[in-house]
């Protein structure tokens, strides 16, 4: 089911290959010939269809980043975007404006966190689904609707047909969020980019949403990239998960193998960090210290050290990698949960006093 | 009899929807608190859980005296300070204090950390139990208990000299919590007090609040949407919805056996992080959105979404909040059928385990 | 009792950080800045901001001449000189005595546009100071109290409003007459439905903000959460405003005075009044308009690059 990425990163085949395979991506912010700041660094994951793919982070961890610059959405001025997001084998990153305009919509989709920004405020809910719909077929205006109100039903929204008339500002936060993903499901795409597509709803109405989400990747095989701080969605709705911490990728695993043995001192700091609705109440949690705001630049240390009970000395280097450190698990650590780091790295540590 | 720090008796908090071209003319009333009854044991902390729009931060600062209140009874420390108002309301303040969920929001940006931390001793002076250690009233004396805050609550004392928006989310929390308790208050209610923060500081804060309970003895009640946050650190739960409080419960109990259909719809749809409990989850969907606070449904009102609702009682008869068990309240007509599972939710509602 | 310090939990200074992170991280975020508030960090963002600069240059300058013309200008504004070398078709030509040459009245045409900044400075400035009195008093009555108060004064400022400012000028310059203070009076009528309004919504957004009631629920007294936090909270847009609104008085002076409603002196100069006299000889002498219309647009720009940019460096969105 889901595509295993090792280290050394698999290839981006054409012909029965990903369906998305993002290589060594890397954003940086700040105009050209100034240092700039690194918010996405050498990102590589790959999603096979029908698979749905987690990126966890806190906020500033780059996982936003590394979407909108998949799908083309950052600015053009003060951004530089290297590496490749190969879609079927074409490369998003390099594809002139107008060809990506033609998947955007058509195959790839993204359902953003504020549905409130994402919906045109003066153009109602059904002209945005509508519009969507002929923009990539053929439709006459009366197919084009009917079509409109079958998807918003099947959204989940009540009195579809009357819905079509309303502005964004008419509906309730979870109803903005369904017909945003109507929008985004228009022409069914075969990958759905959701970058927290539940944070500014309630509990029972973030349930709702995220049962729409797992019937699409069921009944229709869509793909979906995950981006979200919530491990709780990940847990429920990924099969792969990767972990980003300051710009990198550090941790990637299954989603059962990534939760049962996490192996990057983050992932299970994290974990041990927040409060479980099942857990025993009378255990104190362990937080993680410091803040997000407390880092070291990935090419002098671990960034993660400045926060981690287990550093060392062997921790300050500037090449450490993505390794692998079982089946289908890779993680950047010097020091990993659970057992000694990969042999290439483990030949370098020297024990602190 | 417990000794109650802070009581409520069917408390109300309307908000005025005006309308009018010249002059204001009030149309109707948002009914954001609308017949509230809690107490809250000295010592002890009281979590108010609820989805967005269901009153619970509105009832934290009515419990303060910060809105104004449209019915009901407040009772603190043994004293109605319903209709409290003017110099005595101010100098009660000093007993009971706020934590704010956006610390960036809660602290004027134009003060320094040491401004902000003194102002309250500045207006209330140090509290009698202070004097001896810090001495009389006075700027030394008021920068020393700042000093003694910032260790309790592990910020170095060069924060002082900085301000609010040099600091991340975490650290501008414990500073907004030093402030609230630098007058050594009683009570403390905290409303999303860690909702604004990253996931891996969260926990820190909520360390710190339990702490700081410990240490100084204080009373909390804490207002959150993240029932598992509200569990871990509450000795009682009220679940409210639509402005009533539709069950109460002691922490460990409401989510071992939750007898509303709304705390069961509501755990529920909580996500877990473990994929192995996840995938043996049952859900159960609302259907809808939460009706206006202006205009709630007649009977219950979880009538318009409750998946176990009934022909009988439930859309005209408002349903009591009773003690169905020891220290088990719950506001449903159907409550003992529903635990005792004589009653099944709409089959369209459940959505079963999705399995691996 | 307070001397308990929690023990588990972690300040970052107590964590087993070996020396070589240490170097590797360099100095701290928080040690890089310190203690710099709100006003001090616009201030350093203003002076790092080109067009602050350029509207700072202009502006010192411009008040530097308005405030030394007496000492700048070579020859007494009152004064005419070779009135006889003056016709209709021809002015004498530039000169050393006279770099810009003399005007129709033959009257020294730099020491005319020197003494125009003076008037324009003085003018707009106490014109602007009275219309934010005016309209802080008005603005700040509503923010702070709220409720009736709020609704009588925006009702007022709203009738105030609905007058083009413009016309509210001439029709005070008309009642109180030809004097300089009729000028100021008429600038600053039409200047205090903007500030009132201003402030108003600023002091009332201010008091929706968490701090405020945080300030109460600490027991702060109301006159000093009005006072102490809501008002220097608002003030930002106000001052922004103030300097933006400095630019449009200094082109309302010289529209006035071109309309005639300057000072009844004609010895006095006024850049509104230079260019009324110019437009006689505009065919032949361009540059009797031209420079005194320069002077009123490069002032103007002046005080709108430095209100942009100061709008910009108080902005907490563009904060760190």
């Amino acid at each position: 089911m889901s595509t295993v990425v090792g280290g050394a990163a698999a290839s981006g085949s054409v012909g029965g290959g990903p369906l998305l395979s993002v290589r060594d991506l890397s954003v940086v912010f700040g105009r050209r010939g100034q240092p700039g700041f690194t918010a996405v660094h050498h990102v590589s994951f790959d999603v096979a269809g029908g698979e749905v793919v987690g990126i966890v982070g806190e906020s500033g961890s780059g996982k936003s980043v590394t979407s909108m610059a998949v799908m083309g959405l950052l600015p053009a001025r003060g951004v530089r975007i290297s590496g490749e997001a190969r879609y079927r084998g074409r490369d998003l990153l390099t594809m002139p404006d107008r060809e990506r305009a033609r998947y955007r919509g058509a195959e790839l989709a993204m359902v953003f966190q504020d549905p409130m920004t994402s919906l045109n405020p003066v153009v109602t809910v059904g002209t945005q689904v509508t519009e969507v719909l002929h923009a990539h077929e053929r439709l006459s205006r009366a197919d084009a609707r009917d079509q409109a109100v079958d998807l918003l039903r099947r959204c989940g929204i009540p009195d579809p047909a009357r819905r079509l008339g309303e502005y964004p500002h008419q509906l309730s936060g979870g109803m903005r969020q369904r017909a945003l993903i109507a929008t985004a499901l228009a022409c069914k795409p075969k990958l759905l980019i959701c970058d927290e597509p539940t944070t500014a709803l309630d509990v029972t109405i973030q349930a709702q949403v995220l049962e729409l989400l797992v019937e699409l990747v069921r009944d229709l095989g869509t793909a979906m990239v995950m981006i979200t701080h919530d491990l709780g969605v990940v847990a429920g709705l990924c099969d792969q998960v990767n972990v980003m911490y300051a710009g990198r990728i550090v941790e990637r695993a299954g989603c059962h193998e990534l939760f049962a043995r996490p192996r990057h001192r983050y992932t299970e700091g994290l974990l041990a960090s927040i409060p479980r609705l099942d857990g025993d109440r009378s255990l104190p949690l362990t937080p993680i210290p410091g803040t997000p705001r407390d880092v070291v630049a990935w090419d002098r240390a671990c960034a993660f050290a400045p926060r981690c009970r287990f550093v060392t000395d062997a921790c300050v280097r500037g090449d450490l990698a993505l390794a692998p450190l079982g089946p289908g698990h890779d993680v950047r650590c010097v020091h990993p949960a659970g057992g000694a780091a990969p042999g290439a790295v483990t030949a370098t540590i020297q024990e602190a006093p | 009899m417990t000794d109650h720090l802070v009581e409520a008796q069917d408390l109300k908090v309307h908000y005025p929807i005006r309308r009018g071209l010249v002059f204001d003319r009030t149309v109707g009333h948002v009914r954001a608190v609308d017949g509230v009854s809690l107490a809250v044991p000295r010592g002890s902390t009281y979590g108010l859980v609820g989805e967005s729009g269901c009153g619970k931060s509105t009832l934290g600062r009515a419990l303060l005296r910060l809105e104004e209140t449209a019915g009901g009874q407040i009772v603190f420390d043994g004293d109605d300070i319903t209709q409290l108002r003017g110099e005595p309301l101010r100098v009660l303040r000093r007993r009971m204090q706020m934590v704010f969920q956006d610390p960036m929001a809660s602290l004027d940006p134009r003060q320094s950390i040491q401004s902000l931390l003194t102002e309250p001793l500045r207006v209330h002076g140090l509290a009698e139990a202070d004097r001896e250690e810090f001495g009389a009233d006075s700027s030394a004396s008021h920068l020393a208990k700042a000093v003694r805050m910032l260790e309790l609550v592990g910020l170095p004392r060069a924060t002082l000299e900085k301000y609010p928006h040099e600091f991340s989310g975490g650290q501008r929390q414990r500073i907004g919590i030093a402030r609230a308790v630098i007058l050594n208050p009683e009570l403390v209610i905290a409303d999303e007090p860690v909702s604004a923060l990253d996931v891996s500081v969260q926990a820190q804060v909520i360390n710190l609040l339990e702490d700081l309970q410990d240490a100084l003895g204080l009373t909390y009640v804490v207002v959150a949407h993240d029932l598992a946050v509200v569990r871990h650190i509450s000795d009682r739960i009220g679940v409210m919805y639509l402005g009533v409080i539709v069950e109460e419960a002691p922490a460990d109990d409401l989510y071992a056996e939750p007898l509303h259909p709304y705390t069961i719809t509501l755990l529920s749809a909580i996500p877990v992080p473990d994929p192995v409990a996840e995938a043996s989850r049952e859900r159960i969907l609302l259907s809808g959105d939460l009706p206006s606070p202006a205009n709630p449904p007649t009977g219950c009102r979880f009538h318009t979404r409750c998946p176990w609702v009934r022909d009988e009682l439930c859309r005209t008869e408002v349903p009591a909040l009773r003690e169905i068990a020891p220290g088990r309240r719950v506001a449903c007509h159907w409550a003992e059928s529903i635990a005792a599972g004589r009653l099944a939710p709409d089959a369209d509602a459940v959505v079963p385990p999705r399995g691996d | 009792m307070t001397s308990v310090t929690p023990a588990s939990f972690t300040p970052d200074e107590g964590l087993p950080r070996p020396q070589s992170l240490v170097d590797a991280m360099g100095p701290a975020l928080d040690a890089q800045e310190t203690g710099t508030s709100l006003w001090a960090g616009a201030f350093r963002r203003l002076r790092r901001d080109p067009s602050a600069i350029v509207g700072a240059v202009i502006v010192t300058i411009f008040v530097l001449v308005a405030v030394f013309a007496p000492v700048l200008a070579p020859y007494e504004p009152a004064r005419t000189q070779w009135a006889n070398q003056i016709t209709p078709t021809t002015l004498p030509p530039f000169s050393a005595e006279h770099p810009l040459g003399l005007d129709s009245f033959g009257s020294d045409f730099l020491t005319q546009l020197i003494h125009g900044a003076r008037q324009s400075l003085i003018i707009g400035i106490v014109s602007t100071l009275l219309g934010l009195a005016g309209g802080a008093l008005l603005g700040g009555l509503a923010g702070a109290f709220g409720g009736w108060v709020d609704t009588l004064v925006m009702r007022i400022v709203d009738i105030l409003l609905s007058i083009p400012a413009l016309l509210l000028a001439v029709s005070v310059a008309a009642i109180v007459g030809r004097r300089p203070e009729a000028l100021m009076i008429a600038i600053a009528a039409a200047q205090v439905p903007i500030f009132a309004r201003l402030l108003r919504g600023s002091m009332l957004r201010q008091r929706g903000q968490d701090y405020v009631l945080a300030s109460t629920s600490l027991g702060l007294r109301r006159r000093t959460i009005v006072m102490a936090h809501v008002l220097p909270n608002s003030l930002g847009p106000v001052i922004v405003q103030a300097t933006l609104v400095l630019a449009t008085a200094i082109i309302e002076v010289a529209a006035l005075s071109y309309l005639g409603m300057g000072s009844p002196d004609p010895t006095v100069a006024e850049w509104g009044r230079m260019l009324v006299r110019g437009q006689e000889r505009l065919q032949s002498y361009p540059h009797l308009t031209l420079l005194p219309g320069l002077c009123i647009a490069v002032t103007a720009l002046g005080f709108t690059l430095l209100g942009e940019a100061l709008r910009e460096a108080l902005d907490p969105k563009s904060r760190r």
